[in-house]
């Protein structure tokens, strides 16, 4: 026992039970913007900006009601946590964020006036402080019951069905889906054109990253200036590296035929995905480069006494073993790609940050959501299962 | 004896002053000197009428890019370090699995969405650029706060509390000053990314060294892109090597008998 832990402990204390101040607290943040903040607001078409309307105006009494109840029962439950409590609680956030929708359905109904068929309706503030709380309340619930991430991702999407359901079945005047509804097949070419950018950049770095880490480890001299190289080529900011690559393209695509039939142009997907790999390249390499050599030399040791060949000691232990903190490059370099592809559309790359700036052009802001939010929810679904996936294959497997 | 001493040290010493000179220099004389390039960026794009961006000077693109990324920089640093020293602490140890989760997470939140979601909530123009560098930036500075301050032994702390420290003299005489070099890291990530990744603000209407940038694109002009793209690398590689300095005098300091 150490002399800090005999130090007095000053903690918040009632009635001899330990509350949990972090949900306490989050849950007192959510009822404060939902009472102080606007819900949603109504616009009567595309260009006007909308009128907020608080809680009572959009939820009507009993949907205020209810919210509030919720809310109150998140701060009262987290007072005297308990195993029990705990899930009682994820119960309470699940059934807040699968009422969302509703809520906004309830508010359709009571704010829309049905002779204006432009008319739409925007998230208020309150929306979006309360359901970015709510998945920090998740995050810490998890954190004190101990799971792993498998569940509450299974629970995200159980509710991610149900906004989909409600926003494809009765959401007709969100602004949202009716920007989606306007472009349905552009918004599916992008995404795909996105995730195909992207699949290229990151399998290109990764197969490039491997060689150039396997070269490094032959070649001392080479390391150090590799990673200068690379170091300074982040230090360029992405918006300047498409810009510069569109004038040495144009100029080959023009003055060589071969190359120009292959696809190389000034404007689009080549200068994007030479970029997009230029970048990647850097966390993609020092991950890998420090993967091979944390191995413990005593294991590969071991290897060759077993009589294993310099072959199959790197493909049987050393690259096993490696590769954890290899995937933690790959979740890197992908979440990295995910925004900067965003950038790409620039210079007519495509892909979901074509909305993005077309939508702050027009000053048309539901359309930068409907780029914005994809991307955000794009770089999240990666990174939480790339995340899991690096944790089974560690040794010892999912702990 | 003691001035051979002295002499040794400053002979050591000059070469760090080198590199955060010649990017500072090489800065300066890019900046003012952008106009006397007319002829090199002629050859570049022979085409065009114009090939020295003119709609401003570059030393005021210079200055507000800066005072951008200083502004979210000072409140990045307050904010980030106030919160890791205050989840370490004993009465606020509830939120510090909350706030280490969110370090970690917020590195996937992309700059350009960030600052997309800011826009409706702040309209155009310079705000919604700081916003979205103040989150985007705030993230390694936690993280890394975070990091040093766990980082210190407890025998250390203990021993700190045995000779009779309170709390407050831990912290500002032992605790920080073992965590600086982590958290200089981090206020130098911080710094860097958010230079390169400011000229992003440009897209929403904030003038500064990004402006030329998105001017040759949108008009095929590569002499203007070339002028952002080099005035802010160097900017970026000065700043760097500044950071690093930093990092070795404070590391030679720690490490002084």
């Amino acid at each position: 026992m150490s002399l800090l832990d005999a130090m007095p402990t000053p903690r918040i204390r009632w009635k001899g039970r330990h509350p949990n101040v972090v949900l306490v607290s989050l849950s007192l943040i959510m009822l404060v913007a939902f009472w102080a903040f606007d819900v949603v607001s109504m616009a009567p078409n595309r260009i006007v900006s909308g009128t907020g309307y608080g809680a009572l105006e959009a939820f009507g009494w009993p949907g205020t009601l209810l919210a509030t109840l919720l809310l109150v029962t998140i701060g009262v439950v987290a007072w005297q946590p308990s195993h029990r409590h705990y899930r009682a609680l994820i119960v309470a956030v699940v059934l807040l964020m699968v009422l969302m929708p509703v809520g906004l359905i309830a508010s359709s109904y009571l704010l829309i006036d049905p002779e204006l068929p432009q008319a739409r309706l925007g998230l208020g503030a309150a929306y979006w402080v309360v359901l970015f709380v709510l998945l920090l309340c998740l995050i810490e619930i998890r954190l004190r019951l101990n799971l792993t991430r498998f569940w509450p991702t299974l629970l995200l999407c159980g509710v991610a069905l149900v906004w989909w359901l409600c926003a494809a079945l009765w959401l007709d005047s969100l602004a949202l889906v009716q920007e989606y509804n306007a472009r349905n097949q552009l918004f599916l070419t992008a995404i795909g054109q996105h995730l195909r950018l992207v699949g290229i950049a990151v399998s290109s770095s990764v197969v490039l990253g491997l060689l150039l880490a396997m070269l490094m480890r032959r070649y001392a001299r080479l390391q150090k200036g590799a990673f200068a190289v690379l170091n300074f080529l982040q230090t360029i900011p992405s918006l300047a590296l498409f810009g510069l690559l569109l004038a040495p393209l144009a100029w080959l695509a023009s003055n060589v035929p071969f190359l120009a039939q292959l696809g190389v142009s000034g404007i689009g997907t080549t200068p994007a995905l030479i970029a997009l790999i230029a970048y990647s390249l850097l966390p993609m390499v020092r991950n890998t480069y420090t993967a091979l050599e944390e191995v413990s030399p005593d294991t590969l040791e071991a290897a060759k006494g077993m009589g294993m060949r310099a072959g199959q000691r790197f493909w049987q232990v050393r690259l096993p073993l490696a590769l954890p903190v290899l995937l933690e490059g790959v979740r890197i370099t992908t979440v990295q790609a995910i925004g900067l592809t965003a950038v790409a559309a620039l210079i007519g790359a495509g892909g979901l940050g074509t909305f993005i700036f077309q939508g702050l052009g027009q000053a048309a802001m539901d359309m930068v959501l409907l780029g914005a939010l994809p991307i955000l929810a794009l770089a999240l679904v990666v990174d939480a299962s790339l995340g899991a996936l690096a944790e089974a294959l560690r040794p010892g497997g999912a702990q | 004896m003691s001035n051979a001493l002295g002499a040794v040290q400053a002979r050591k010493q000059a070469p760090q002053w080198r590199w955060p000179l010649v990017w500072v220099m090489l800065l300066v004389v890019s900046v003012v000197g952008m106009p006397a390039a007319e002829p090199l960026f002629h050859w570049i794009e022979p085409d065009a009428r114009q090939v020295v961006y003119d709609r401003a000077d570059f030393y005021v693109l210079l200055g507000r890019h800066l005072l951008v990324v200083g502004i979210a920089a000072i409140v990045t640093i307050v904010v980030g370090v106030l919160a890791g020293i205050a989840v370490t602490r004993q009465r606020g140890s509830d939120f510090l699995p909350l706030v280490g989760q969110l370090a970690s997470l917020g590195q996937t939140f992309p700059p350009v969405a960030v600052l997309a979601l800011a826009v409706p909530v702040l309209g155009f123009g310079t705000l919604p650029i700081i916003v979205a560098l103040m989150l985007y930036g705030l993230l390694p500075i936690v993280r890394n706060t975070l990091a040093g301050l766990q980082g210190v032994e407890g025998d250390i702390k203990t021993a700190a509390h045995a000779m009779g420290m309170t709390p407050t003299q831990i912290l500002r005489q032992v605790e920080l000053p073992l965590a600086a070099p982590v958290i200089l890291a981090g206020i130098r990530t911080s710094v860097t990314i958010n230079i390169a990744t400011a000229a992003l603000g440009a897209t929403v209407g904030a003038s500064n060294l990004g402006d030329p940038i998105i001017a040759g694109i949108v008009n095929g002009n590569m002499a203007y892109v070339l002028q952002g793209a080099l005035t802010i690398a160097l900017l970026a590689l000065a700043v760097d090597s500044l950071f690093e300095l930093l990092q070795r005098k404070l590391h030679s300091r720690l490490s002084a008998p």
